[in-house]
């Protein structure tokens, strides 16, 4: 499904991401985790076309996807989310996603923006102006909601559950199971919560000052010392 | 439904009785034509700052160029006048091609790039005086022709096409901004990382914004060379063309799609009707005391005020 082979981003002499390599098949759930700053939120904007790398290759579905612009990933079926939610301003919430999916999916298909309304729990807030109007849980499910509605098979989440309080966060977790299982989604999730990513993960990918240093199922990769030391600063700890 | 239409109703009906009350007064009808060159110009501009985002000052080399082209082609190439209009509108679309590259500019990045461009095509149509006849000035091509016992040279004529143009020119606005292009739009202005994200292509829509505002700016250039049956680089690239559009659209509310064209016309006859009966020399400093007045009393200009207070969902749904 996702491929990334020796993906480099420099922001003139930062190295932001120095040869990121890995690969995920179709249906698979992978948590993408690290301190902060180690390079999380470049990567899914470098894989989704908000930043191109200076070197290596982007392949999604066996195609080369680096050079190619937002609009046009986004159309290839790769929706994303933001770490700080990004409603379309001016806009009801029905109206974000028909955007979205009239431009995303190409088509409008009003039952289907009514079935996204309703599993992501915004139907009540339809006609709200997204923008002003949304507690920002709601504009969590809102950035969701529009990702789903561009009918994408690559689903990239930016700290969806940040904020969230456990009883809260274990219900968005069920949520993104169901998401997973109705729309036969593969995603990739940004997440500082070791339990979150334990219970709903396959597999972890841990970034750490722009590169990979453990890949592999998570409680294996939470108890690597290089992992532990990334965090803690000693892999005793 | 009806009160929701109402300053479109009343406009229509101010349309259609202005002849019936003034059609003997050659000089109100002739101020009405020119009233509705502007309006039409102001639409255009309005269109591209309202739903494209971007802020124009370089709207009078697209009424510059429509002018000329639509001169040239019915004198030097035979064209019918009917089709030398449309032609002028998609000559002055095209050469908005040339602007393509700014459209990665914004605010006045943008703005300043515009100006320029117009500044280009002006300096073209004085050296290029083998074709525009240069700063002499081009006078030798046709009127507006007569079709169904309708002569459009006349300044009722004239008034009437002008009245039917931007009436369509409205429909189409409206179409635009109704449309899901229109919504995509309406959006892009404050989030376009957010709209590209789900497939829009941002710079695609702007491109057609721009080809649309210069192909109706062009084709109101070319109305107009028609009915004043001269052309002069000084005039037919006049920053005229691009400031007088923009306060009449400022002031009769840019965000609103009737706000420009009552606007224009407005405030052609104010200043023509009343400045400059006030100060017949630098009238326009009352239209600036005017426009700045409008600014601060009401931002959203004349057709704002119509409109209700907008907060959240009556914002996103305006």
């Amino acid at each position: 499904m996702l491929r990334l082979e020796d993906v480099t981003v420099r922001f003139g002499g930062l190295v932001a991401l120095k040869d990121v390599s890995f690969a995920m098949g179709a249906g698979e759930i992978l948590g993408l985790v690290g301190p902060n700053g180690a390079g999380k939120t470049t990567l899914f904007n470098t894989i989704s076309g908000l930043v191109r790398p200076r070197s290596g290759n982007i392949l999604f579905e066996e195609r080369e996807i680096g050079g190619m612009a937002l609009h046009a990933r986004a159309r290839l079926g790769l929706g994303r989310t933001f770490q700080i939610p990004q409603p379309m301003h001016h806009l009801t919430v029905r109206e974000n996603l028909t955007v979205a999916q009239v431009f995303g999916a190409g088509k409008s298909d009003p039952a289907r923006i009514d079935e996204i309304l309703q599993v992501m729990e915004l139907a009540e807030h339809a006609e709200r102006d997204a923008a002003t109007e949304l507690a920002l849980q709601e504009l969590k499910r809102l950035e969701i909601a529009k990702a789903l509605a561009t009918n994408p098979r690559l689903l990239l989440l930016d700290e969806v559950l940040a904020g969230l309080e456990s009883q809260a966060k274990r219900r968005f977790i069920a949520k993104l199971r169901e998401l997973h299982q109705r729309y036969g989604l593969t995603i990739v999730i940004v997440e500082h919560d070791i339990e979150t990513i334990s219970t709903l993960c396959s597999r972890a990918v841990v970034l750490n000052f722009g590169q990979v240093i453990a890949d592999g199922a998570p409680d294996d990769v939470f108890r690597n010392p290089a992992v532990v030391e990334s965090y803690t600063g000693t892999a005793d700890a | 439904m009806v009160v929701k239409n109402l300053p479109g109703i009343l406009l229509a009906l101010a349309a259609c009785l202005i002849p019936l009350v003034y059609g003997g007064n050659g000089y109100i009808m002739g101020l009405m034509v020119s009233g509705l060159i502007v309006a039409g110009v102001a639409l255009a501009w309005a269109l591209l700052g309202n739903l494209g985002g971007m802020v124009s000052f370089g709207h009078a080399a697209f009424f510059g160029v429509g002018a000329y082209a639509s001169a040239l082609l019915s004198a030097k190439a035979g064209l019918p006048v009917p089709l030398s209009l449309l032609a002028g509108g998609a000559v002055a679309a095209l050469s908005s091609l040339a602007m393509l590259p700014a459209l990665r500019l914004s605010g006045p990045y943008f703005a300043l790039a515009i100006l320029a461009y117009a500044h280009i095509f002006k300096i073209l149509a004085t050296e290029l005086s083998w074709l525009t006849g240069g700063s002499a000035g081009f006078a030798r091509f046709p009127v507006l022709p007569t079709i169904a016992g309708i002569d459009f040279s006349s300044r009722i004529g004239s008034y009437w096409l002008l009245v039917v143009m931007v009436g369509l020119c409205l429909l189409a606005y409206r179409a635009v901004k109704a449309s899901h292009v229109g919504t995509a739009l309406r959006a892009m202005a404050e989030s376009e990382d957010a709209t590209r994200v789900v497939g829009v292509n941002a710079t695609l829509l702007k491109a057609w914004m721009l080809l649309l505002s210069a192909f109706i700016t062009g084709l109101f250039g070319a109305m107009n060379a028609h009915i004043i049956n001269f052309l002069e680089p000084d005039y037919a690239f006049s920053g005229t063309w691009s400031v007088l559009p923009i306060i009449a659209a400022i002031f009769g509310g840019y965000r609103t799609i009737l706000g420009p064209v009552a606007g224009a016309v407005a405030i052609y006859l104010f200043d023509q009707l009343v400045a400059k009966a006030i100060l017949p020399v630098g009238h326009q400093i009352i239209l600036g005391v005017l426009l700045a007045g409008m600014i601060l009393i009401a931002p959203n200009g004349l057709f704002g005020l119509f409109g209700k207070k907008k907060t959240g969902a009556a914002h996103a749904a305006a």
